[in-house]
């Protein structure tokens, strides 16, 4: 039954009465609908029952419905029925789009003002299904199924929950090549390997010349790294081949940015002590000779 | 004597293409490169050139006081013993 306005003496019959009873008891009379609708005044204090297997909407004006007034929706088709504001204000903390058999009853503070309190249980309900789901929200609740076994669940703001299950970084290193700056040494036809690789700021890199005979080194030799250092200053250790006579510890030291001077260890009295490398120091280079030397160390 | 000059063309003549190697990449030293892999590698090469011959003379120098010192009847040994 409607809402109406009694006047004195009006003298209700059965069927009114049972209609009442009805609105009262929560049920009331219900209008089927089969397409979008937007509601009139009389819909208040009944039912409006959405039948339809595509989506739908229920608009809500202002100026047709006075504070306290009440309209259920309900949802009984496929197509999803969304309640939607139209020149009202339509506030929830649940969904304005019903599921099929979803419901929800409009009241209204107002007459331009109204609050969706849904009726299914299932709205504020965990939408988890599946071993391994995640509870996670898009504009509503939301399932994230398990990723695939080793994956990690990784922040994408292109995904509508905002996340995804990706395979986890590898922990594996993979080398590239560099040319370093070479200082006091011409390589002419001697042939250098100058590899690095990173793995999070973790770096390890390697510089190998062999000479060819027309390489020559002037002072004291120096390098650059691959990828500035983190802390500065650091060691890192290689040997120096005089091929087939002997091989000689060589030492890189790095001043604070990326140029590593190459020096050998000398016996000094009691401790060794480094010095340049050069082409007499520690021997005599020539053809195959070579220098190789590992860096390790954290970038920037 | 050898000069700079001297082994720049030795560089050349024995050079006259030049192949530089990084990471399996072939590059030819041409033009002011090839000059200059010539021009250091001449210089290198004086410096070693003037250490050898350095540490020659100091072998032949040693060498000749062994032989006074043996013509003498004398070793190294009897020179520690004489504190000297």
């Amino acid at each position: 039954m409607a809402k109406q306005t009694f006047t004195t003496g009006q003298v209700l019959t059965a069927a009114q009465m049972t209609s009442l009873q009805q609105t009262a008891m929560g049920g009331g009379s219900t209008t089927a609908k089969t397409a979008s609708y937007v509601l009139v005044a009389a819909d208040a204090g009944t039912v409006v029952q959405m039948n339809s297997a595509s989506p739908t909407t229920i608009t809500v004006n202002t100026a047709l419905f006075a504070a306290g007034d009440t309209v259920e929706i309900q949802n009984m088709g496929a197509g999803v029925c969304t309640v939607t504001a139209g020149t009202a204000t339509v506030n929830t903390s649940s969904t304005l789009a019903l599921k099929q058999y979803d419901a929800g009853t409009l009241y209204f503070n107002s007459t331009s003002a109204t609050v969706f309190f849904a009726a299914d249980a299932a709205d504020g309900a965990s939408p988890l299904t599946t071993k391994g789901d995640l509870f996670t929200f898009t504009t509503v609740d939301a399932r994230l199924g398990v990723g695939a076994n080793d994956t990690v669940l990784t922040a994408d703001s292109a995904q509508a929950t905002g996340l995804k299950w990706a395979a986890a970084a590898s922990s594996s290193i993979t080398f590239t090549t560099w040319t370093p700056t070479l200082t006091n040494i011409t390589v002419g036809n001697g042939t250098q390997v100058a590899r690095y690789g990173t793995s999070g700021k973790f770096v390890i890199a390697q510089y190998k010349l062999t000479f060819g005979s027309t390489t020559s080194f002037g002072g004291n030799i120096k390098i650059t790294l691959p990828v500035a250092p983190a802390y500065g200053a650091f060691t890192a250790f290689g040997f120096t081949q005089d091929v087939g006579v002997a091989s000689y510890y060589l030492v890189g030291e790095t001043d604070a940015t990326t140029t590593v001077s190459l020096n050998t260890l000398k016996a000094d009295q009691t401790y060794l002590k480094d010095t340049g490398i050069n082409s007499t120091t520690p021997f005599t280079y020539a053809t195959n000779d070579l220098i190789n030397i590992i860096f390790t160390y954290e970038s920037v | 004597m050898t000069t700079k000059n001297d082994l720049i063309a030795q560089c050349k003549a024995e050079n006259p293409t030049m192949i530089s190697v990084i990471n399996d990449e072939q590059i030819e030293l041409t033009g002011a490169d090839y000059e200059k892999a010539c021009n250091d590698w001449a210089e290198m090469r004086l410096t070693q050139i003037k250490l050898e011959n350095e540490l020659k003379a100091t072998q032949a120098v040693k060498e000749a006081a062994q032989a006074k010192l043996a013509a003498l009847g004398l070793t190294a040994d009897d020179l520690k013993a004489l504190g000297l």
